[in-house]
């Protein structure tokens, strides 16, 4: 009987497009044996006897497969998923990594959508997502922004883990190689309570795809070029399993980055180069109802920041305002000097789960090792000496208990724990900028989520706890030392109403808290070109004397959000429409608070201080099918940020933007396939709702004559008025071709196609110069 | 279930390795805590201005003393000193003016004052405009630095006179024709100056 079974069942998933889709589950029930879809979207269940069988494939945003296949001998599907109607909803549920609820607001960068994207960093790709905008630091500095919060309002899961940077700065963006996700998730309500306190904005999901459990070697290669910068950019990927080990899997992932100077519309921005190496490897195993994996991951950089941009004093900053192009413009160069940034993060992830019965158990410990440096332009043999340096170690440990009682209800409970220690590198010759620190949390929630017909609910809660453990030097350089604790609740509740087949509309109330970062308590110095002097919120107000907590009117920052979407999938329709109101209390941020005066000249400086603020806005995406070939799109996103308890308009809020695209598609063109022609154009409004502005002049004349316009007015207020609104148009056109079980894509894109020149509100490169002028991208991108 | 226990250990272990110690102070060597403007007569004592910052970075102002008395019709040179308080007097941190001079192929001292203080040099100085100013002292590219700089007053008396002080730090853009905007500034101070 042995003899007959010899059979395999082999095939190809492919997309509504009838492109590849990697990363399906297939299972056959009656082998119980399960397989993921390869990079080319293929499968292949070997040593099958003859009989029925009953094949199921799954896949994120797609109706689920099930047909029963009577085998013979062997054969060979080509398989094409149906887009589910509910995108996303029930999938992500079951996958191990359910960030995103069941009444959640999120949107998300598919596969596709991320390939148009590759080379593109974290934060720039993320820009893609309606209501996510990005502070910009530069060509290569992307910090995300979520309905106008940022940095520690902002979680980001790399890969399940939090990611635990220095991201205090303005211009730290997060250390992470998008080139490991294939699918980036934005979850826009407070909802996502489950991995710890900072999301107040929201929270960005990195997933990488799942390991391969039973498949040969894979893999994919991808060069790129970019005119801008003269960038060049390349990944690779391999991928497969360890042959009679069955449910092992393996891959390894790296990426290398070279770019020079890149160039506005009219100059050459001196400086502005970066270079990157990424690599990651791992490996796991899978069976249905346990699975084990390790993950490592290394993210290592140095980026140039604008030379024109370094200056030392108020009326270096005015010079550097009038010039354009700015001081120390020259020719292309791809050298990096002062003032950069050095970065290097380092990931270890270990991740266990076990499934029995009804309940799934998954344990998670994470290793994080960040290493910053910051090179300023500094005197004599300083030069080679970082002003700024810190190496954060981070530790974190989340076990999490789900249990499906029945179809309609399951529940999550679990605790997290995070040890983290902050040390500054010794011998910047600076004071340090933050204290070193020490920090404990902990923290536990409870979720249940319940399923009807037409309603699905979401309930939670969570509580969590600090300690900080700080020793740093104050303004003498002398050592100080203080503890802190902190704890509070967050509350979450969600719910989604089915209008009918093709649409939903989802509300979510969130109640979110977080500590106060250590940063926000006690800086003290001049931030990188911004010739604005910042203290912490336990500085004293006039002698700059280190504060207990308890003497002075701190509160915990807590934001209450409410999201509510409108979900339409019809033949021809996809539209998300979402309003949301963000009321954070206590909101920190730096206040102006006065002008001072060093050997250097006037500066004015800056306290974290506390108000009360609202963000209130609405974000659009539309998709209408013309006809079977053309799409029409739309992304916008409008903001009305203000801080309450003032009166006064907050800095560096995004402006209203819009998108419109139109896209021509053909599915087979010849030996050909999937080509595509693409033309855009963005729209980005004035920012008319930004703060004062106080010329550099005034300041100083006023200081001279004895008056202090800040401490007159401690409003809010920018040197500069915000840009003008700029438009500009970009094209992009692919084409696949099919070589044999391999695949080649060819993508070719323009933008800021008619090198317009402009300046970008939320660049703080705006100060300085023009935005990037127009780039030319080819991208090859070989799998198989 | 045994692998997750163990996982639970080895982890948690992990979790209690860490380290209390007190960071180390770090060395400030670039703080400018004190200029001192020493203008010397040819003959008699020298008048002597200072501009001290009490706490760096700190919210509280510079102090600046003087005003500067000259006597009218009098030459002068004019020395500059540069001292990082945080630092004794014995250690090398301690004078930036000797570092400054070093590196003079990268610094420069721009002066400005109000119209007719000197007889020479003339004009309003060199701080946004094109002004002269009687260097003293030069780098090894023969550009002036401006740590010994001679001064001519004027032979009329005036009180209430500002005298501006600027350094510049210009790493490979000092040349003859770089100016008091080109660069980062490491000083800018403005006194009182009265010609008696």
């Amino acid at each position: 009987m042995q003899a007959q079974c010899t059979n395999t069942l082999a095939g190809t998933i492919l997309d509504e497009g009838g492109r590849p889709l990697p990363g399906a589950t297939i299972w056959i029930q009656e082998i119980k044996a399960g397989k993921i879809s390869t990079v080319t979207g293929s499968f292949l269940f070997d040593q099958l006897c003859a009989g029925d069988y009953t094949v199921e494939i799954k896949f994120l945003g797609y109706d689920t497969y099930r047909q029963v296949i009577g085998l013979s001998k062997s054969i060979q599907l080509t398989i094409q998923l149906i887009p589910s109607e509910e995108v996303l909803q029930e999938v992500i549920i079951s996958d191990h990594q359910d960030v995103v609820g069941n009444a959640n607001t999120f949107s998300q960068i598919t596969t596709n959508e991320l390939e148009t994207m590759r080379g593109k960093s974290l934060g720039e790709a993320l820009q893609a997502v309606a209501g996510v905008n990005s502070i910009q630091t530069g060509p290569s500095i992307f910090k995300p922004v979520i309905h106008g919060v940022h940095s520690q309002r902002i979680l980001i899961l790399n890969n399940g883990i939090r990611q635990e940077g220095q991201q205090w700065g303005a211009e730290h963006a997060p250390e992470i190689d998008p080139f490991i996700a294939t699918k980036l998730v934005v979850v826009k309500d407070a909802a996502a309570i489950k991995y710890g306190t900072d999301a107040i904005g929201g929270v960005i999901v990195v997933t990488p795809p799942e390991l391969p459990v039973d498949q040969k070697l894979g893999g994919e290669l991808y060069l790129i070029g970019n005119t801008n910068g003269r960038a060049g950019i390349t990944s690779g990927l391999l991928e497969g399993s360890f042959g009679k080990h069955k449910g092992w899997g393996w891959r390894a992932q790296g990426t290398a980055k070279l770019s020079g100077d890149s160039h506005a519309a009219d100059y050459n921005l001196s400086n502005t180069g970066y270079r990157e190496l990424n690599y990651s490897l791992s490996t796991g195993y899978h069976k249905e109802n346990k699975g084990f994996e390790i993950f490592y991951s290394r993210f290592n950089t140095t980026i140039g920041i604008l030379r024109g941009s370094a200056t030392n004093s108020t009326e270096d900053l005015e010079n550097a305002f009038e010039r354009e192009p700015p001081q120390y413009t020259e020719s292309f160069t791809y050298s990096i000097s002062q003032p950069r940034q050095e970065v290097a993060h380092n990931l270890i992830k270990l991740n266990g789960h076990i499934r029995s019965n009804n309940d799934l158990f998954t344990l998670q410990y994470g290793f994080q090792l960040n290493n910053r440096s910051e090179f300023d332009v500094r005197r004599g043999n300083l030069k080679e000496v970082p002003a700024l340096g810190y190496k954060l170690f981070t530790q974190t440990l989340d076990f999490d208990w789900k249990t499906t009682a029945n179809s309609r209800h399951n529940r999550s409970r679990g605790i997290n724990f995070m040890w983290q220690d902050n040390n500054k590198i010794d011998g910047t010759q600076t004071i340090p900028f933050i204290p070193n620190y020490t920090n404990y949390s902990g923290g536990m929630y409870w979720i249940e989520k319940f399923t009807t017909s037409r309603w699905n609910w979401d309930v939670g809660a969570r509580y969590d706890y600090r300690y900080y453990n700080v020793a740093g030097f104050d303004f003498r350089n002398e050592l100080y030392k203080s503890q802190l604790t902190f704890h509070n609740l967050s509350a979450t509740a969600g719910v989604t109403y089915k209008l009918n087949q093709m649409s939903s509309l989802t509300s979510n109330v969130g109640s979110t808290w977080r500590p106060p970062n250590v940063a926000e308590l006690y800086s003290l110095g001049t931030h990188q070109s911004a010739a604005a002097i910042e203290y912490g919120l336990l500085l004293d107000e006039t002698t700059n004397e280190i504060l207990d907590i308890n003497q002075v009117d701190f509160k915990t920052e807590q934001a209450l959000k409410w999201v509510t979407s409108y979900q339409l999938e019809a033949n021809q329709w996809h539209l998300e429409l979402s309003g949301y109101l963000n009321y954070i209390f206590n909101y920190i941020y730096l206040k102006p608070r006065g002008v001072t005066q060093n050997t250097r000249g006037v500066f004015p400086y800056f306290r974290y201080s506390q108000t009360d603020a609202s963000f209130l806005g609405a974000d659009l995406l539309l998709h209408y099918s013309l006809s079977k070939s053309w799409t029409v799109s739309s992304r916008g996103s409008l903001l009305w940020a203000a801080d309450v308890t003032q009166d006064d308009y907050l800095i560096f809020i995004p402006s209203n933007r819009i998108e419109l695209g139109l896209e021509y598609h053909v599915g087979k063109f010849g030996t050909w396939k999937d080509f595509y022609v693409e033309a855009r154009i963005n729209y980005v409004a004035r920012q008319n709702r930004g703060p004062r502005v106080v010329s550099i002049q005034e300041l100083i004349d006023a200081k001279e004559a004895g008056i202090d316009l800040i401490q007159q007015d401690p409003r809010n207020f920018d040197f500069l008025p915000p840009p003008e609104a700029y438009l500009l148009a970009s094209f992009q056109t692919g084409i696949s071709k099919p070589l044999g079980n391999s695949v080649l894509d060819i993508r070719l894109s323009i933008q800021n196609a008619f090198n317009e020149s402009y300046r970008e509100y939320t660049n703080r490169m705006r100060y300085y110069a023009d935005d990037l002028g127009q780039n030319i991208s080819l991208a090859l991108k070989y799998s198989f | 279930m045994k692998n997750l226990i163990f996982l639970s250990i080895f982890t948690v272990s992990l979790f209690l390795v860490g380290c209390d110690d007190d960071p180390e102070p770090e060395n400030i060597p670039e703080l400018i805590t004190k200029a001192t403007l020493t203008f010397s007569p040819t003959g008699g004592a020298p008048v002597v201005v200072t501009a001290t910052d009490p706490d760096g970075e700190g919210p509280q102002d510079l102090q600046i003393d003087g005003p500067i008395n000259l006597t009218k019709g009098t030459v002068y040179t004019l020395t500059i000193e540069l001292i990082n308080g945080l630092y004794e007097p014995d250690e090398e941190e301690y004078d930036i003016t000797e570092e400054v001079r070093e590196e003079g192929d990268e610094h420069q001292l721009f002066f400005s004052w109000s119209d007719g203080s000197f007889s020479s040099p003339t004009g309003t100085g060199n701080i946004g405009s094109n002004g002269s100013v009687n260097y003293q002292d030069e780098d090894d590219n023969g550009l002036p630095i401006g740590l010994t700089t001679s001064w001519t007053t004027a032979g009329t008396s005036a009180s209430g006179k500002s005298f501006r002080v600027v350094l510049k730090h210009q790493p490979d853009i000092k040349s003859a024709t770089s100016t008091s905007n080109d660069g980062e500034s490491d000083l800018d101070i403005t006194f009182t100056l009265n010609i008696n």
